[in-house]
């Protein structure tokens, strides 16, 4: 089935606009509104990418700048993040992101067009990797140069701009790997505290 | 088919208020706007709930956002909130009570709060009155006074997403307070800080 097409208003929209057309939206992916593309500027083709089977919910925005790209894989369940970002963002498949998330290409985004004499932000940007299996926690942010691995947790509110091996489990502001949740079971060092 | 996209609204009333094309001359008589202000919703610059004059300023070329969630700016007596000329505030909540002084080319971006004041007294028994006077139908005992300090944000300051800024605090020319912040005390000039509470960090 196909919920969202490019060009076309969703059919139980509440908005009177159409999903910006260099989108791409696989099968059965849903997207509640095409609210969440308010502030979306993107000049790529495409400038989002959304794979099957996932879910865009409420107050999901793409704050996506003209050199933006947002790419998500295959049965992602999207809890309302905000992606602000004039750079790459690369979702795997099977991640769950929970809401008031973040997924930033700098600690401090505002979107492209209103940059204005500030002049801040382009520069800082950098692109963003999140593995498969990965579980984003309420109120965290993932910042430009974090690249996650496969299956990493990050904790509510956690704040992580670095590279996260695979089935470590990160949290804090500034973020730490506080465990490690690999699948079947626990590696030896569960209990190890690490950094 | 639609004729209308965020860019171009074209004629549908609902999508201009949702991107700043709206009537500015429709505020308040306190509200001073520099010239090509941008205001991407009427929510961002309300509810003003003090009569002074000005109550709010903002000056030439500013553009104030709302994000995902909204923002607003609540300004209670005697409250003032002054915003300089080319700074960008994207899904700002402030809320004050004496005064938010914002300079020029300031970024503040998403969800962040600024409160110049406690907003309680500390006292418990104030407290308890102030919950019966305000609550439905109570007894009016009237407020007890707030505890406020005027937040000071100085130019070309760049905020991250997130962060709180408390009471009395100043962020000197040019810091940087970097993502999920508690801003609780004075920023140096250049600084970048992090944490909660905000520690120096190197940038």
């Amino acid at each position: 089935m196909t919920f969202v097409t490019p060009g076309e208003r969703l059919p139980y929209d509440w908005l009177p606009v159409a999903i910006p057309s260099n989108t791409e939206f696989g099968t059965n992916a849903y997207l509640h509104s095409a609210f969440a593309f308010r502030h979306y500027r993107s000049r790529r083709t495409p400038g989002v990418r959304v794979g099957d089977h996932t879910a865009l919910y409420d107050s999901t925005m793409f704050d996506v700048g003209p050199d933006g790209h947002v790419s998500i894989g295959d049965y992602c369940v999207i809890n309302g993040p905000i992606f602000a970002t004039d750079h790459d963002v690369h979702v795997g498949s099977y991640v769950y992101v929970s809401y008031e998330v973040y997924i930033a290409d700098s600690s401090a985004p505002v979107p492209s067009w209103c940059w204005g004499e500030t002049r801040r932000g382009r520069a800082a940007g950098r692109d963003i990797v999140i593995g498969d299996d990965c579980w984003i926690g309420v109120r965290s942010a993932v910042l430009g140069g974090a690249v996650l691995g496969r299956g990493v947790i990050v904790g509510a509110g956690a704040v992580v701009d670095f590279e996260v091996p695979d089935f470590a489990i990160v949290a804090g502001n500034p973020a730490r790997v506080v465990g490690w949740a690999p699948p079947g079971g626990h590696r030896p060092d569960a209990t190890q505290r690490l950094t | 088919m639609s004729d209308s996209s965020w860019e171009s609204p074209g004629p549908e009333p609902q999508l201009a208020e949702l991107v700043g094309q709206w009537d500015y001359s429709t505020l308040p008589a306190n509200v001073r706007l520099g010239r090509e202000c941008f205001l991407e919703t009427r929510g961002v610059v309300g509810p003003i709930k003090t009569t002074r004059d000005p109550a709010l300023v903002i000056g030439d070329r500013t553009r104030i956002l709302s994000g995902g969630w909204g923002g607003s700016m609540t300004i209670e007596d005697p409250g003032m909130v002054e915003i300089g000329d080319d700074s960008v505030l994207i899904g700002v909540q402030i809320m004050c009570s004496e005064l938010v002084r914002i300079g020029a080319r300031v970024l503040v971006s998403y969800n962040t709060v600024i409160a110049d004041s406690d907003f309680h007294p500390r006292d418990p028994d104030l407290r308890r009155s102030d919950a019966i006077s305000g609550a439905p139908l109570g007894e009016w005992f009237g407020y007890a006074p707030r505890y406020s300090a005027p937040v000071m944000i100085e130019d070309d300051v760049t905020i991250g997403i997130n962060t709180l800024i408390l009471k009395g605090t100043k962020i000197g020319r040019g810091a940087t307070v970097l993502a999920g912040s508690v801003v609780t005390a004075d920023v140096a000039s250049g600084a970048s800080v992090q944490g909660n509470p905000a520690r120096q960090v190197e940038p």
